[in-house]
């Protein structure tokens, strides 16, 4: 007679080390496990849940100005530097890592509209409603680590003195061009006291401008006639513009998508727009309450970051009709400026109150360094809750915030109004001709012509 | 300061008058008055000359200037003279009213000093002045002198200049639509090309200069005006929108790539094993045979040695022979001629634009391409290829059988509208879909020849009566077999048949055959008789038996024909292939007679006789068939039946069932359903032909039965009614459960045979009614209650509810791949410990502390992104490495 026994062979089970996981063998076989839907249901519910309590987005306040932080600049060549004008004409330099001022540049006299850095990280341009331009070298690092005490200011490459005020300035990807908005749209060269090119296409103030990093050539400007405008600057005419309902404060080019734009618009919502069809938005992004001041795009593509004058920051999907993320302090005035890392995983605002603050792009992420197990773990409750976020109640816990008071009221205010206007309009569509109101589409709504 | 200004106001005044006065004198001949406005000479070359003034002061032509731009005659002396009068003369007359308008001179005006126009003249063709004094000339003089040193060119050149100088003109104002110049006032002042050619007359090279100048006039065209400035900014402005929509579209292949992507990664690794091109190559290892050999050059003693130095040494290892050289020089300046002459000659094809020239090279491409299919193999695949793949491509898109908006509007309007061309066109479509479309018979041509063949005797023959098909059939089978006996294959005298180890072998498979064809054609002549036995048996019987219907079929043989014919249309249209399929069934059968002759009494005639009812009758006679012992061909001979009286259209199915019907009650059982088939598709077609029939001669007998009792008699099996009230009950006890009896357990209660008699007790009882009334409750409010055909499950699972959802969420438009994509777990417990990484992999892959730049272009090959997206993998924008991502998104989609 046979006896069959079950073998199993040592090695299989033999841990090399006394850290190693034991090993389990598994059955896969789903007619074995019916519950396990169920199971993942209440891992995405819990986990949806820890990331509300994990959720401390804050890092830290950056302290120095003495007046309202109007612009910032990120150092695409370095990530801890970043540089910051206030509106009494003091330019800083911050390390983010101990959130303190590295260098000051000083000498602007009226408030400082626009910052901007080269793309290798060498200079820095400085402009202002005191119709100067100014060109910094920016320190290099080891004197950054080192001693901020002893030279904290530095002398300016060049000053160059204008006609007119600066609204604000952009640095070209990868070249040396740079330009400038005011009275017009200026492009000037490092090493020249004049610009070497300038548009202008109606009588209007450029109040913001910036350069599409994908394709250096092409320039993005809105202006005080409600207009964004395209710019190229190989044909040395303006392109094209589009006209909205009302101004548009600040542009941000998708880096990952040359093609699109977001435009943060003075009604509190950004538009993101196709340049090949600027007759209608492709998205819009609503959910502040007051005029967007600033916008930028996480270095991904995939998101981005507002500042509004309704003291808040607002993260947006970079195709999500609201947003994902809000952050607020109670000390947080109106924001001026927001900025994404270049790794994009902080996010800088500059506010009314004087301060930088520095956020977590993710609120609920865990810094420093993460074991690769738990990196795992992370990785699985983070597709688990995105596979049944449809479900209602992780839904819900997702999307709940808690708001300030200002906004939430605000907030419901505003859907009143929407609601009660869209009745009218329904009332009004039922009471007359078939056909001869069209409902025009909240893509186009606020867009009032484009012009050639 | 004051005065100055004033000064120059009146001076402005004065030009004005001036230039009156001119147009007054010069209104006599206008050839004078052009001259004025040629070339001046700057102004401070003028000053320095000190020209002379040819004006005399009067109170109202004083030459000055407003702008310091034109040219003035200024002389300080003059100047300063005539200020004081100027002053005092106009003094008051700032608020007088203006008594000399621009254009107006005034009455007593009297030009003292300006040349006319007949001496203007006169000073032009001398080349002369001969009414200046003597100071003038030798101001001239001195004048021409100057521009002589200064420009290095011969005096006469300037000689007339010189003469513009003394009428100068000097304009307050630039030219421009708000201050025209004189001669546009005058409307016909233009200077024309012929007034500036005039002054070099006689000058060397004038002659040239006429004539090209006449040839300039012949050839002359008018050049539009510019557009205004706004028109051409705006369309600059397109032209530059369109250059960056052009820009901006060849990201979006990237852009796409990225956003179908099921993650990107922006994490580079930075940590790679090797941190230096060196580390990397001192580990490289030689592997295969060339790359041993270039390392056996490169670990050469000599040339290490060699190369250790400075370099030099390995000049003298390079040795190549002189003739090596040259001849590699001569090759390759051989291949550059003729590249080059190739080239040229593409060149010059190319620029040809004879139409005839092009058609004739295409043919002969074609042609060339034709023989290069006959000779060689490969060539010939590859356009059997092509032409598959366009063959596909028309079956796939029907791109020529008039489903194009062109096509369809002109078929809309009617064919008969169009022109000729149109329909040539037409028709020229739909025989490219002919040709196109037709494809699987080319295949095997030679072997459908024959069968098309066939089938073309086969129409001949069943023109005639039915019964006379197969003996003609049996006819011609035995003249071919008897033609492939007689006939002898010629042998060939050459090539490889002609070698005799092959002409042995031929002749053996030949003698088999023949032997064949023999035994073939004795079967064939006996069947034959047999037949023609029976046909005439029947004839007669059939002429016996039935005294009434001898008439209706002798009558039918005439609307028969018809019948067929129409019916034969029919299915040439729809399909062939069916028609072909069912004559061959026929042919078999007639060829199997000889084996069961008593198949031959099912021929339609007798079918017919025999009838009450059509269907009816059909199903006797194939369960007769089916009853029979030689069930297969009686089988077939009957359906051939069926097929010529009533023109089955299913018969692919029917042939299906002939070659599996073996048992007796499978063969019934088939035999009813094609039946009913036929019944429902061919109530349209199959009308006409029972019309047909009837008329033809069985009015008496056959009625046709009412659409709702074919419906009834169609569905006779099927209760579905009684069905489907099952169903809902058994839907509803199982939603609503019937309370159970109320029964005690054994042995409980059951201690005297009294308590027995009682049953359950009393509260059991309750219970149980009110268990029944809820249900009865629970019933009455169902949606379904009162609707008899409809179950409305109320069925629901609360627990499972909340792993539910309502409507579909966003990025799925359909139900069943929203399903599949949840219906796995993702965790580690539920999968293999590959598969987790890619299952759980989030959309974005970054690292904190490195810098993400920008998209970068690159170029990207359509094919090879088509192929990673099927594989899933993802290339990274910046690093361009991929990994494979397959599992993710079979997973996931």
């Amino acid at each position: 007679m046979r006896v069959k026994v079950i073998s199993r062979s040592t090695d299989e089970f033999t841990r090399e080390r006394s850290q190693d996981l034991q090993r389990v063998f598994r059955n896969f076989d789903p007619n074995l496990r019916p519950q396990e839907k169920a199971v993942e249901y209440v891992r995405a519910l819990n986990a949806a849940k820890l990331e509300k309590i994990f959720a401390r987005p804050f890092v830290g306040a950056m302290d120095g100005h003495i007046d309202a932080v109007s612009c910032m600049a990120k150092n695409p060549n370095h990530l801890k530097g970043i540089f910051s004008g206030s509106m009494d004409g003091d330019v800083r330099l911050w390390d983010l890592a101990t959130r303190r001022t590295v260098r000051q540049f000083p000498g602007h006299q009226g408030a400082v509209r626009g910052l901007t850095v080269s793309t290798d990280g060498q200079i820095l341009v400085s402009c202002g409603t005191d119709c100067t331009l100014r060109l910094w070298k920016v320190p290099v690092d080891t004197i950054m680590e080192s001693d901020y005490g002893s030279d904290n200011s530095s002398q300016p490459l060049a000053v160059h003195v204008w006609k007119n005020a600066f609204w604000g300035v952009d640095h070209q990807w990868d070249g040396d061009l740079f330009a400038t908005a005011g009275a017009q749209v200026d492009i000037w060269n490092h090493n020249r006291s004049q610009p070497v090119n300038s548009f202008e296409w109606g009588k209007d103030t450029v109040t913001s401008i910036r350069f599409n990093p994908g394709e250096p050539n092409l320039l993005a400007t809105s202006a005080s006639d409600r207009s964004i405008s395209i710019y190229d600057l190989r044909l040395s005419t303006p392109a094209r513009k589009v006209i909205m309902r009302t101004k548009t404060n600040s542009i941000a080019w998708n880096p990952m998508e040359p093609m699109n734009f977001t435009a943060a618009n003075d009604d509190g919502s950004c538009y993101s727009y196709d340049v090949r069809k600027l007759n209608e938005a492709k998205c819009v992004h609503k959910d502040h309450v007051s005029s967007v001041m600033d916008i930028d795009y996480s270095p991904t593509g995939r998101e981005f970051v507002t500042g509004s004058y309704d003291r808040s920051v607002r993260i947006f999907q970079y195709n999500g009709g609201h947003s994902r993320e809000m952050y607020h302090t109670k000390r947080m005035q109106r924001v001026f400026c927001v900025k994404f890392s270049c790794d994009a995983s902080y996010i800088i605002s500059g506010s009314d109150d004087t301060n930088l603050r520095l956020w977590k792009a993710k609120a609920s992420e865990q810094l420093g360094v993460i074991l690769p197990r738990e990196k795992k773990k992370h990785e699985y409750l983070e597709a688990v809750k995105n596979r049944y976020k449809h479900l209602s109640e992780i839904k819900r816990i997702i999307r709940h915030r808690h708001l300030p008071k200002p906004i939430y009221k605000a907030t419901k205010q505003i859907r009143e109004i929407t609601d009660s206007e869209r009745r009218k309009e329904e009332r009004r569509k039922a009471h007359s001709a078939p056909g001869s109101i069209q409902n025009k589409p909240l893509r186009t709504r606020r867009i009032v012509k484009e012009v050639e | 300061m004051a005065g100055m200004k004033r000064k120059s106001r009146e001076g402005n005044k004065g030009k004005a008058a001036f230039k009156k006065k001119k147009n007054q004198s010069s209104s006599g001949g206008a050839d004078g008055r052009r001259k004025r406005t040629g070339p001046r000479l700057p102004n401070a070359m003028l000053k320095e000359l000190q020209l002379p003034k040819r004006y005399t002061d009067s109170d109202d032509d004083e030459i000055g200037s407003g702008d310091g731009d034109d040219v003035v005659v200024n002389n300080d002396l003059y100047e300063y003279e005539e200020g004081v009068a100027e002053e005092e003369s106009k003094k008051n007359r700032r608020f007088d009213p203006v008594q000399n308008y621009q254009y107006e001179l005034p009455d007593d005006f009297e030009d003292e000093n300006v040349p006319s126009d007949e001496e203007d003249g006169d000073d032009d063709e001398d080349g002369q002045r001969g009414d200046d004094d003597e100071e003038e000339e030798e101001d001239d003089g001195r004048h021409s002198r100057l521009l002589q040193e200064i420009t290095g060119l011969p005096t006469d050149a300037f000689d007339g200049k010189k003469k513009k100088n003394d009428v100068i003109i000097s304009e307050a104002y630039s030219e421009s639509e708000y201050n025209p110049s004189r001669d546009i006032l005058d409307g016909d002042g233009r200077i024309s090309i012929q007034d500036l050619l005039d002054p070099l007359h006689g000058k060397p090279d004038h002659g040239k200069l006429r004539k090209s100048m006449s040839r300039m006039e012949k050839k002359s065209m008018p050049i539009h005006a510019p557009l205004p400035k706004t028109d051409q900014e705006r369309l600059e402005r397109r032209a530059a929108y369109d250059v960056v929509q052009g820009d901006v579209t060849k990201w979006e292949p990237h852009v796409k790539r990225n956003r179908e992507a099921p993650t990107i990664y922006f994490d580079e690794d930075k940590d790679v094993g090797f941190s230096t091109v060196g580390a990397i190559a001192a580990e490289f290892e030689p592997r295969s045979d060339f790359e041993k050999k270039i390392a056996s050059l490169f670990n050469d003693h000599e040339v290490v040695e060699a190369h250790r130095k400075d370099g030099a040494r390995l000049l003298e290892l390079n040795k190549i022979s002189v003739e090596d050289v040259r001849e590699r020089q001569d090759q390759l300046a051989k291949m550059r001629i003729l590249l080059f002459r190739h080239e040229m000659k593409a060149k010059r094809v190319k620029k040809i634009k004879s139409k005839v020239y092009h058609r004739l090279q295409k043919k002969d491409r074609l042609k060339q391409a034709g023989a290069a299919i006959e000779t060689d193999p490969a060539a010939a695949k590859e356009q059997a290829m092509k032409q598959e793949f366009k063959r596909a491509e028309e079956r796939l898109t029907l791109k020529h059988k008039n489903s194009s908006k062109w096509a369809k509007r002109i078929l809309k309007r009617g064919l008969d509208v169009q022109d000729e061309g149109t329909r040539a066109a037409i028709a020229e479509q739909l025989n490219q879909h002919a040709l196109l479309s037709r494809k699987a018979n080319n295949m095997k041509e030679s072997s459908s020849s024959e069968e098309s063949s066939d089938e073309d005797d086969l129409d001949e023959t069943s023109d005639g009566s039915d019964q006379d098909v197969a003996v003609k059939l049996l006819k011609k089978a035995k003249d071919k077999t008897a033609e492939v006996l007689e006939g002898d294959e010629e042998l060939p005298a050459s090539g490889v048949l002609s070698l005799p180890f092959m002409v042995r072998g031929m002749k053996r498979r030949k003698d088999a055959a023949d032997e064949e064809a023999k035994l073939a054609l004795e079967e064939y002549e006996s069947s034959l008789k047999e037949l023609e036995d029976k046909n005439k048996t029947k004839t007669q019987g059939t002429n016996i038996l039935t005294g009434r219907r001898v008439f209706g079929a002798q009558k039918k043989q005439a609307p028969e024909p018809k019948t067929k014919v129409t019916s034969d249309n029919y299915y040439g249209d729809s399909d062939s292939e069916g028609e072909t399929d069912a004559r061959e069934i026929g042919i078999g059968a007639c060829e199997e007679n000889n084996f069961s002759g008593r198949e031959v009494h099912f021929d339609p005639n007798s079918l017919r006789e025999e009838s009450e009812i059509a269907h009816d009758s059909l199903f006797k006679s194939f369960d007769d068939v089916a009853r029979d012992p030689s069930s297969k061909t009686s089988y077939e001979v009957s359906i051939s039946a069926d097929d010529s009286w009533k023109k089955m259209n299913d018969s692919s199915v029917k042939r299906k069932q002939t070659k599996s019907s073996n048992a007796k009650s499978a063969i019934s059982l088939q035999v009813t359903e094609p039946v009913e088939i036929d019944e429902d598709s061919d109530t349209d077609s199959g009308g006409e032909m029972v019309d047909g029939i009837l008329t033809s001669g069985i009015k008496s007998t056959y009625e046709i039965p009412s659409q709702e009792e074919l419906i009834r008699r169609a569905f006779a099996g099927d209760d579905v009614e009684d069905e489907f009230e099952r169903e809902k009950q058994d839907a509803l006890n199982e939603e609503v459960p019937e309370p159970e009896k109320p029964v005690l357990l054994p042995g409980w209660g059951q201690w005297t045979s009294i308590q027995k008699k009682r049953g359950p007790p009393s509260w059991m009882l309750q219970e149980h009614d009110n268990a029944e009334k809820k249900r009865e409750e629970a019933l009455k409010k169902r949606k379904d209650a009162n609707l008899n055909h409809v179950i409305i499950s109320e069925k629901r699972d609360k627990k499972a509810e909340k792993l539910l959802t309502q409507t579909l969420p966003y990025p799925y438009t359909s139900q069943e791949v929203f399903e599949q994509s949840m219906r796995m777990p993702i965790g580690p417990e539920s999968n293999p410990a590959t598969v987790v990484p890619a299952l759980i992999r989030p959309e974005v892959v970054k690292r904190s502390g490195i810098i993400i730049k920008p998209i970068q272009f690159k170029e990207v090959n359509p094919h090879e992104r088509a192929r990673d997206n099927k594989r899933g993998g993802v290339q990274n924008k910046k690093g361009g490495k991929s990994r494979g991502k397959a599992k993710t998104v079979d997973q996931k989609s």
